[in-house]
Formats: structure tokens, C-alpha cells, sequence
């Protein structure tokens, strides 16, 4: 048998949702004298057009460009002024915008916020979209294109899922299609995405339910609701078939070999026990490929292995090892593969499981600790899964799964003829 | 559509404070420090060792992180993989972090797992197993990681940056984990032989932070307040000190960006200007609409973002200006940036003051409402001989900084045409153009070699 969860969590959580749609939820926590805002909009690079790769994330960009009311930069210097720190990210699945403020600036901040939502197009120009481009252009080379391995998402993605599927391209997106963004595309996705009732805001921290409720009405209440756009079906799709692989070289330190696999979607019980598998094979340093390749046979620098969670139909899992000198990737693959198909072939330890299941607890409580990601947290099982309060339940979830969850889910999904491969080597010269 | 809602105002901040720590001592000596934190479910605690970096012997630098790394790879009770198991069964996470000042051991916890998981950190700080095979090994990665650095251009320049801005022979100048060369001398019996001389009691302080189920002085004495080591060496902190002005451009043949770091030796937080030099540093390259990132990346859309950086070590310390750009506009970017610098004909305004000090103010009760946070900041408070206080004093100090103390003691430090600058990128593209902006100095490291 398995212990029980070490803490268990009671958050307080309450939502309303404006009559235009807009769900805002409160936790309030008076720890400090800080709140943390954060909007969740429903829309991310699954959402994006053929063409227009990476459109969704050039636009979150775009948002800090200035509206009717607000002059360009000014969101962030605005709040950074009277003491916020601010950002926004896109991916997947969602972009969400976020800041989190000394208590007396909450008004300023959905002021900001609402006034972006409803009039960015008053303030857009062609200059402010091409400096927009020019800056996301740079942050791909820098983060993507000019660093060892940068391209292996966009390797894995290739492999995992067809090329027109919603998780068939990166977040980034390409040159090409960011070369070809235009104003009128900046429009129509605003119109179609940016809606009030598409949107999740989270208000935590230093505030009562009542007064934030208030607030949220005063500054968004007015805003007009659309038609809620509808999702880009992708899914479900079965696992992987065929064993698709790639090769590629390049100036990087050590050859690595990564593994790919489709998993089930985010929110099922067979997601929640391949999470757990994934930890047991490739988290920390009594993980299998750890034990076996890094400190067993000595053959890996590095190892790891991951799920990455997503809504539509299908989530992604991965693992990687890097090699050690006078490594073949080709041996690494093999040895990669044997300790998968004995997982597979045994089931996790008692142990092991347990591990992996205090792990989670901690990560989980580490989480909700901050007010920041604890808003970051509701908006997104608000958003994803329609309910902020599994945010509660979430550790008694983990808890539960049990050792057959975990055999069941991996032979379903990670038999050794149901994963991609890449094989990444060192360009010789 | 009804009309707009005017722009709010913004209500006054309410009055905050630090953490005010308990402290007590261990019957060994060690230094308890302890902020009870209500509703802060995970413990972060912070053991503190007074071994400073230039304790290694030069030949051997990258003993420490070596000997660190090793720590959790087995004790005298509990072999190998056992140990680790164990730890995280508790469902604790066990961290590193070596600074020139000191060594920090970091457990993360659940707080009713504490007792457990700081006895198993005690085994692995007091009598690690320091296997031969797994010393052997933890030297083999971290030559790997050493390569994996070099390969990554914005890690390559930060390592090029400090082997130029500090004087050569300073144990600063160099990697805190070590370079290869001397990384890949270390041996067992070396690891071995600096636990046993540098790692006991004395001088160390543990930090103890998060929502206690039990009392936290009892549970640390269990763990740690036997500890001793009669053979304990203490060793007195190095000064860094400055290196020559240097212009160096390192060869990535065919990237598509440059790193840059172009700065020089700075300021410690004990140093009396350290005030003014936060407002005047974030002012230029902190905010998001700073000098250089309101011109760099939202004007010229150069940089997915450049910034300033000042890092403060015990004594003395190091800033730049870095960022990467992309190969076309690197020379117009370094001619821009070195004009933005200069403060003398553009002193900071009062409204820029205003907006830093409101900003460092603003953000510190979030940054320190959490067990980690606040754990974080202390031990960094021990490792630069600051009071407890500290976070209280500096943010009553930056109220006090007028725009001219901000102008005059930036001018005092940045000096744009003293700064040492690296630049990581394409040579062949760079290398005449970085020139002709007046660097002729400028020293070109390929792969095959330097030539200037």
C-alpha cells in the first residue's frame, strides 16, 4: 500500500462570472500586502492559422504596444513604477498576462488591463507591429536558433504530430510565417479571441472575494462579449505508429538522443499515472535513467525525461540522454530503450511510486505557495479544465493513483513501437 | 459603449517589514536563524558554510563543487542510491549553491517531514561516503557541463567576461565550479581531504524557514548540534580586484547573434553609494522603458531585451551591460549603448529616482512572502556579512537617494571609455565593424587561436 498524502490543501477559492461572460476568481490570503493578477485567455499556438506560426505569441506581444488610453511601453513601465512585477507567456494551450502589485495598485491594474482588452486596435500601427516582429524575431534567434539543441522542440513536434494538427508546430512559430504577420491579422485575431467571455481572471492575494467581484465589474463589466471561438480539433489521436525517426547534426557538445510519445490529454486519470511514470523513469536522481546511464554504465552526461500536459486530445511526453565521449548515440538509444521496456515490462516499485508522489506534493505546495502562481494555477484549471478548485484536490488525486493506473496507461501508451526517436549528433569539423 | 473610466490613482503602500528571524545557537556552535512563517507548508532551510571559494588550492579549483555535488551520493550509514531514495521519499529536495563567499546546502521539505529529511541532510553534510567511483564521475560531468557552457553563447561570454573584469591570479576571474584544466585534476583523495579539512561547525549558520509542526531549535539540535570536526580549517575571504581594460571578440563562426557584456568592477552592498547605484543602474538598464531597453528593443527592436546588471560580491564586485543582437546591428547597437551610458550631459531626473525606488519597495514584500524567499535573502545576508535588518535599512537608504547622488555616483563607477567588453559571435562578420567603432584593441580568440 501507498502512505496518504503528506498536507492536504484548502485554498479558499470563489468565483463569479460578469454578465458578459468574464469568470474572475478570488483567493483571498493576507500574507502580505500584495495581490496578484493574472488573465488566462483561451487561446494559444494550437489557435493559430496554417501560415501563421507563431502568430499567437507575436500578439501577446503586441498587447504591451499600447490602446486607446494607454501609450505604447507604458503598460509595463506604467506598473513597474508603482511597484509590480509583470509579464505575459504564450503557449499551447493559452497566453496569459500577469502581474502582481504592492494591494493599493490593483485598481491601476485592471484599469490597464480592461483598457487593453477592449481597445488595443485603437492604438495598433504598422510601426508598432513591425518593432513588435523585429524583438520576437530576437528572441527566437536567442532563445531558439542560436543555442545548442534549440531546435529540438521543434524536431519532436515534427515527429509527434501531423504537420497540420495544433501541436504540430512550435509556439515560436517560424521566420517566415512571423515575416508574413499583417495588421489585418492582428485585427481579426483580436476580435476573434480577446473577448471577455473568453477569458479567465484571477485576483489573489491581499483583497476579499466581495471587493475584487466589485472591482472586476467596475473596470471589465461594460465590456461587450462575442461569439466564444471554437477549437481547432486535433484529437484525439492514438499513439504514435510506424516508429517515425530523424537525425540531424550540428555544432553541439555531445550527441543526445531524444524519445517522443503522444499521450492521452491533460485532466484524465491515464495523463495523471504517465506523469508519475515519466517522473519514475527520467525526475531526479534516483530515476531509472539515472541510475542506469549516468551513474550505472556511465554512459550519459545527462538524462531526463518529462510529460508536457496539454488539453486538445492529446498531450506529449518525452525523455532525453545526452552521451558521455566514445558513446554511441546508437548505444544510448539501445540502453535508453531497455530501461523503458523494463518499466514497462515490471511495473514501478512500490517505492518508486511513493517517491515520485512525495515529489509531486512538494512541486504542487511549492506552487500554490506564491500568490502569483497560485493565480497562474486557478486561471488555468479554470481554463482548461473548468474548475479553479482542483487546485485543492490536486494532491489527493495524485495520491490515489495506484500501481495497476500506471501499468495500464503505459501499455496503452508507451510501448516501444509507439514512440518517435530523434538522434541529434555532433557535426564532425 | 459608456465612457472611459479615468486612470486610477494609486493608494499609498502600507507600511512592511522584513521578517524578523529568532535566533538561537546549537550546542556545537552553529548559528540558528529562524523565521516562522504561518501558512508556508514547504521548510526551506539553508545550511551556511563559511568556505570561501579561494580555499581550493589553485591546482585543484572545482574541489568544492565537486566535493558539494558528492554529498547526496551516499553516507556512512546509507550506501549509494539508498540515500538518496530515502530523501526523496520525504518528498525533500536537496540544492547546492557555491558563491565565492560560501557554500549553501539547501533542503526543501513538507513541514511534517522535517525532522526525517534534516537528519538524512545532516548524514550527508557531516559523513558523506565521497566514493571513489562517484567523485570520479561527478569530475567527468562537469567537464561535460564545463563544454555544454562553452557551447552556449551567452553562458560563453558571462565566463569570458569574468576571467577579463577581474584581475588574472583572483580566484573570481574564474568559474565558481572550476575550469577544465583544473576540474579534471581532482580526485578522490582531494575531494576527500577538503570535506575533512573546511566542512564542520564552526562559522556555520543554518536558516530555517516555513510553518513548523515541530520545534524547529529541537529538530536542528537532533540533527546537526553534535557535529564536530577538530581539524576544521578556516580561511579568510579573498579580495577580488580588477583586471586590465580589454576588447575581446570570441569566434562563432556563422551565428546569428552576438552576446555582449560590456562593463567593469563595481561596488559591494556594504559600499556607502551601493543606494544610489541600485536607482542609477535600474534606471538605465533595470525597467522595463530603461534607457537602454526603451531605445535597444522598443525603438530599434534590436534585442528581445538588453539590461544592466550590477552583482555585488563580499568585497567589490562587477556589472555590464549585456544582451544578445543580432550579427547586422551589432555595431550600431554597441555605438548606441555606449552613448546611452554616459550620464553626464543626461542626468537621471527625479521621476526616474522616484520610479526605482518605487519599484524596489513595490516588489519586495512578494519576493520575501515566501519560505524560500525569505530563507534565500538571509543566507545571502550571512554570506555578505549583512544585519538582519538589512532588507529594512537599504530600502529606508534608496528612499533617501536624490537624483544627483544617483548621477554622480554612477559617473563615479561607469566609466564608458575604461569598460572591458566581449563580444560572442561571428568574427569574420564583426570584427572590422566593431573596430571602426573605435575599439582597436580589439582581440579576436578563434578556434585556431588569438590574434589582435
Amino acid at each position: 500500500m501507498t502512505s496518504g498524502a503528506l498536507t492536504s490543501l484548502s485554498y479558499p477559492i470563489v468565483e463569479q462570472t460578469l454578465e458578459n461572460g468574464l469568470r474572475v476568481i478570488s483567493s483571498p490570503d493576507h500574507i502580505a500586502p500584495s495581490v496578484a493578477v493574472n488573465i488566462w485567455y483561451d487561446v494559444g499556438s494550437r489557435d493559430e492559422e496554417q501560415g501563421r506560426t507563431g502568430f499567437a505569441h507575436l500578439f501577446e506581444h503586441v498587447m504591451f504596444q499600447g490602446s486607446a488610453h494607454v501609450a505604447s511601453g507604458q503598460h509595463i513601465a506604467l506598473l513597474q513604477a508603482a511597484g509590480a512585477v509583470v509579464n505575459a507567456t504564450t503557449w499551447f494551450d493559452r497566453t496569459n498576462y500577469f502581474e502582481t502589485l504592492p494591494t493599493g495598485v490593483l485598481d491601476l491594474a485592471l484599469w490597464l488591463e480592461a483598457d487593453r482588452m477592449a481597445t488595443l486596435l485603437d492604438a495598433l500601427n504598422q510601426e508598432n507591429l513591425d518593432n513588435q516582429r523585429e524583438v520576437v524575431k530576437e528572441e527566437k534567434r536567442q532563445r531558439y536558433d542560436n543555442v545548442p539543441y534549440g531546435d529540438v522542440m521543434e524536431l519532436l513536434n515534427t515527429l509527434t504530430f501531423p504537420p497540420e494538427h495544433p501541436y504540430g508546430h512550435t509556439t515560436i512559430g517560424s521566420m517566415e510565417d512571423l515575416d508574413a504577420a499583417m495588421l489585418e491579422d492582428v485585427h481579426s485575431f483580436f476580435r476573434r479571441h480577446y473577448l471577455p467571455n473568453n477569458a479567465v481572471l484571477s485576483i489573489v492575494g491581499d483583497v476579499e472575494p466581495e471587493d475584487a467581484f466589485e472591482r472586476a465589474e467596475i473596470y471589465f463589466g461594460h465590456l461587450a462579449a462575442g461569439a466564444k471561438p471554437a477549437k481547432l480539433d486535433g484529437g484525439p489521436l492514438l499513439p504514435l505508429s510506424g516508429m517515425p525517426r530523424t537525425e540531424t547534426a550540428d555544432k553541439v557538445p555531445a550527441d543526445a538522443v531524444y524519445f517522443s510519445w503522444r499521450l492521452p490529454a491533460r485532466g484524465s486519470r491515464a495523463f495523471d499515472a504517465l506523469d508519475l511514470a515519466f517522473s519514475i523513469l527520467g525526475h531526479g536522481q534516483t530515476s531509472r535513467l539515472h541510475r542506469q546511464l549516468v551513474r550505472g554504465s556511465e554512459h550519459a552526461e545527462a538524462t531526463g525525461a518529462s510529460t508536457m500536459g496539454l488539453i486538445g486530445g492529446n498531450s506529449f511526453g518525452f525523455s532525453y540522454a545526452r552521451a558521455r565521449d566514445e558513446v554511441s548515440p546508437e548505444q544510448l538509444e539501445q540502453e535508453m530503450s531497455d530501461v523503458i521496456e523494463q518499466l514497462l515490462r515490471d511495473g514501478p516499485t512500490e517505492e518508486e511510486l511513493r517517491r515520485a508522489k512525495a515529489q509531486f506534493e512538494r512541486h504542487w505546495l511549492h506552487e500554490l505557495a506564491r500568490v502569483d502562481s497560485r493565480a497562474d494555477a486557478l486561471g488555468e484549471y479554470a481554463t482548461l479544465h473548468g474548475d479553479p478548485n482542483l487546485i485543492n484536490s490536486r494532491i489527493a488525486e495524485i495520491t490515489a493513483i495506484e500501481d495497476g493506473d500506471l501499468r495500464n496507461a503505459m501499455q496503452e501508451w508507451l510501448r516501444p513501437d509507439q514512440r518517435a526517436t530523434l538522434i541529434y549528433r555532433q557535426e564532425q569539423g | 459603449m459608456r465612457d472611459f473610466l479615468p486612470r486610477p490613482e494609486i493608494a499609498p503602500a502600507v507600511v512592511w517589514a522584513f521578517p524578523a528571524p529568532r535566533r538561537a545557537r546549537l550546542s556545537n556552535g552553529i548559528e540558528l536563524i529562524i523565521f516562522d512563517l504561518p501558512g508556508q507548508h514547504v521548510i526551506s532551510a539553508h545550511l551556511v558554510l563559511d568556505i570561501p571559494l579561494n580555499a581550493e588550492r589553485a591546482e585543484i579549483e572545482g574541489v568544492a563543487t565537486i566535493c558539494a555535488r558528492t554529498l547526496d551520493e551516499g553516507t556512512k550509514h546509507h550506501n549509494g542510491e539508498e540515500f538518496a531514495e530515502l530523501l526523496e521519499t520525504e518528498g525533500a529536495g536537496f540544492g547546492l549553491d557555491l558563491s565565492l563567499s560560501g557554500t549553501q546546502i539547501v533542503l526543501d521539505v513538507p513541514a511534517s517531514h522535517l525532522d526525517r529529511a534534516l537528519e538524512l541532510f545532516a548524514e550527508a553534510v557531516t559523513e558523506p561516503s565521497l566514493a571513489d567511483r562517484d567523485v570520479n564521475r561527478h569530475v567527468q560531468l562537469r567537464l561535460a557541463e564545463i563544454e555544454q557552457a562553452q557551447a552556449n553563447p551567452a553562458q560563453a561570454a558571462s565566463i569570458a567576461f569574468r576571467a577579463a573584469v577581474f584581475e588574472e591570479a583572483k580566484r573570481a576571474a574564474r568559474m565558481n565550479g572550476g575550469e577544465s584544466e583544473t576540474v579534471s585534476h581532482v580526485t578522490p583523495e582531494a575531494v576527500a581531504a577538503f570535506h575533512h579539512d573546511h566542512f564542520g561547525p564552526a562559522g556555520a549558520t543554518l536558516i530555517l524557514a516555513g510553518d513548523f509542526v515541530d520545534d524547529p531549535v529541537a529538530v536542528a539540535e537532533r540533527s546537526l548540534g553534535s557535529w564536530s570536526n577538530d581539524d576544521q580549517r578556516r580561511i579568510i575571504i579573498e579580495d577580488p580586484a580588477p583586471g586590465p581594460r580589454r576588447t575581446l571578440l570570441i569566434d562563432r563562426p556563422g551565428a546569428v547573434q552576438a552576446d555582449i557584456r560590456f562593463g567593469g568592477f563595481g561596488i559591494d552592498r556594504l559600499d556607502p553609494r551601493w543606494s544610489a547605484i541600485s536607482v542609477g543602474s535600474y534606471a538605465m538598464g533595470g525597467a522595463f522603458l530603461s534607457r537602454l531597453n526603451a531605445v535597444l528593443r522598443e525603438e530599434k527592436g534590436y534585442t528581445y531585451g538588453v539590461r544592466m546588471n550590477f552583482g555585488p560580491l563580499r568585497t567589490g564586485g562587477s556589472f555590464a551591460v549585456q544582451g544578445s543582437f543580432r550579427t547586422e546591428v551589432v555595431d550600431d547597437a554597441l555605438a548606441i549603448t555606449r552613448e546611452l551610458i554616459k550620464v553626464d550631459e543626461a542626468p537621471f531626473t527625479s521621476q526616474e529616482v522616484n520610479d526605482a525606488v518605487a519599484f524596489f519597495t513595490g516588489v519586495s514584500p512578494l519576493r520575501y512572502a515566501t519560505a524560500d524567499g525569505v530563507a534565500d535573502q538571509a543566507a545571502t545576508q550571512v554570506l555578505a556579512g549583512l544585519p538582519d535588518d538589512y532588507v529594512d535599512r537599504s530600502l529606508a537608504l534608496l528612499r533617501s537617494v536624490t537624483p544627483e547622488a544617483a548621477t554622480e555616483t554612477y559617473g563615479s563607477i561607469v566609466n564608458p571609455d575604461e569598460l572591458t567588453l566581449v563580444v560572442v559571435g561571428d568574427a569574420e562578420r564583426l570584427a572590422d565593424p566593431i573596430r571602426s567603432l573605435g575599439f582597436t584593441d580589439l582581440e579576436v580568440r578563434t578556434s585556431a587561436g588569438s590574434q589582435t
